[in-house]
């Protein structure tokens, strides 16, 4: 497993910069095992976040938490890389600049940081790139199977599902795995696969790299990358005929309504939420309104309590009450 | 021994029209070259500003749809982008470039013109390397210009040189 999740980490050090990624390829293998993203900041030390902490990397690759002693990365470097990440067709990724990051084979994220520029209201580009945040994707294949026989309901159906949590706990990784199962079938639980429509509207759930999914989503799903949640649900329900339509992050309005729309069409929802408990959600005005109409049968929340992705709970949507067992 | 004269005079004045051929005969191929060139820089910006290909998809492109005798250029400088990994386009072009004066006939801005294109590709969104493309097509429109003008100017005149210098030689040496 380590040795896998060392190949994924050289992988991504081929999209940065030489100087860079020769210090990088010297960090010591428990930690090229658990990078989880690292961060070019123009004229300040490299920086890694890794178990949970921030280390920064010394020119000889080691790591430590004093800052003065990271290697500092140019703008050069972060010019270099940004090159490299955007395949030298900073005009080919247009849309996914503007929405401020960039899908890398192998579904790792770019995050990008510079100057926004405005046209006609909307972002039209980023320019005088400052900071880079590559975060890497490992997939945790199996995480969610603990978790499937609270969320399937029989026969071969499913209930509809919201997975809380704060951010860095795992959220989109058990969505994914979650739908990975749900479109594979569990045998055990005697469930066949259903049809998946996923509205990947951050490209983290599929990670599409030329129209080819980097991650294992099993064999029932079809995928609208980059499509909003509204826009990405009309068509799904227009054109594809899911059983469950799967979706990251809901919070406004639009994405109510679009729960709302799959539901008239007796569509099964799969979700996932930033917050830390269901008063949390409760405070949120759009959130409200769907826990209030019963809308979600299960809620899982998730913590870091015992590493990324604990699940802390599992609550029954009527009742309110824990079912976890 | 008047057979002999006659052959060597034939052969110096051959040779010498063959230099003079040579010579003459750079300025039309830079001018040929340059029209191959500029094809070629017109391919790539259909694919960049239309198709929003990937550069060094692209690149290939234009090697495969190009006269080869140009285009295989941008193919050398997608083999140097892929191997050396070292995210500076402009490199990867200024290497290339390095055997083009003596391989295409092409004068010092005609390479810089090359290199130009080394600077700006791909660094911009498609509106940008649109106004880029125009902007390189009209200069590469002066230098073919000026390359016509020199080829009327100096072609005939290399090859003519040649001849006559060749029977002046022999006249000489008679």
């Amino acid at each position: 497993m380590q040795h896998k999740d060392i190949g994924i980490y050289e992988n991504v050090l081929e999209y940065i910069s030489l100087e860079i990624s020769q210090v990088l390829r010297k960090v010591p293998p428990e930690f090229k095992a658990n990078i989880e993203e690292i961060r070019l900041r123009n004229g300040l030390p490299l920086n890694i976040y890794c178990m949970n902490s921030d280390y920064f990397v010394t020119d000889d690759g080691l790591i430590t938490k004093n800052k003065d002693m990271g290697k500092l990365v140019t703008k050069q470097d972060i010019i270099k890389t940004f090159q490299l990440v955007s395949n030298y067709s900073v005009y080919a990724f247009e849309e996914e600049i503007k929405n401020g990051f960039i899908t890398l084979k192998g579904g790792h994220r770019v995050g990008i940081g510079g100057k926004v520029l405005y046209r006609n209201n909307e972002v039209e580009k980023i320019k005088n790139i400052s900071s880079l945040n590559i975060r890497i994707a490992r997939e945790k294949i199996g995480v969610s199977n603990s978790l499937m026989k609270y969320i399937i309901e029989h026969p071969n159906t499913i209930h509809n599902t919201l997975i809380v949590s704060p951010p860095k706990c795992g959220k989109t990784t058990i969505l994914r795995d979650m739908i990975r199962n749900l479109s594979n079938g569990l045998e055990k639980l005697n469930f066949q696969g259903l049809k998946i429509g996923v509205i990947d509207e951050r490209s983290e759930l599929a990670g599409m790299y030329n129209g080819v999914a980097q991650h294992d989503l099993g064999p029932r799903v079809d995928v609208l990358d980059g499509c909003n949640k509204r826009d990405g649900t009309m068509m799904l329900l227009r054109a594809m005929s899911p059983d469950v339509i799967a979706m990251d992050e809901i919070g406004n309005i639009e994405d109510v309504e679009a729960v709302h729309e799959i539901l008239k069409a007796g569509v099964k929802i799969i979700a996932t939420v930033h917050g830390s408990s269901i008063e949390d959600l409760k405070s949120r005005r759009s959130l409200d309104m769907l826990i209030r109409d019963k809308i979600f049968k299960r809620y899982i929340i998730l913590d870091n309590s015992k590493g990324i992705g604990t699940i802390k709970d599992v609550i029954d949507g009527d009742t309110f009450i824990s079912i976890k067992y | 021994m008047g057979f002999v004269k006659i052959l060597s005079s034939l052969l110096i004045v051959f040779s010498s029209s063959l230099i003079g051929y040579y010579y003459g005969n750079r300025y039309s191929m830079r001018l040929e070259n340059l029209s191959y060139l500029e094809q070629c820089i017109r391919i790539l910006e259909t694919e960049i500003v239309y198709g929003a290909v990937p550069l060094p998809e692209a690149l290939t492109n234009v090697y495969l749809k190009g006269n080869k005798k140009v285009s295989c250029i941008f193919e050398e400088v997608k083999m140097d982008l892929t191997s050396n990994k070292d995210g500076d386009l402009f490199s990867s072009f200024h290497r290339v470039s390095s055997h083009l004066m003596e391989k295409l006939n092409f004068t010092k801005e005609d390479v810089e013109l090359f290199l130009s294109l080394g600077r700006l590709l791909g660094s911009s969104d498609r509106t940008d390397q649109e106004k880029n493309f125009k902007l390189i097509l009209n200069q590469i429109k002066i230098l073919k210009d000026e390359a016509l003008a020199q080829k009327n100017k100096n072609e005939k005149m290399y090859k003519n040189l040649g001849i006559l210098a060749g029977i002046a030689i022999v006249i000489i040496l008679l």
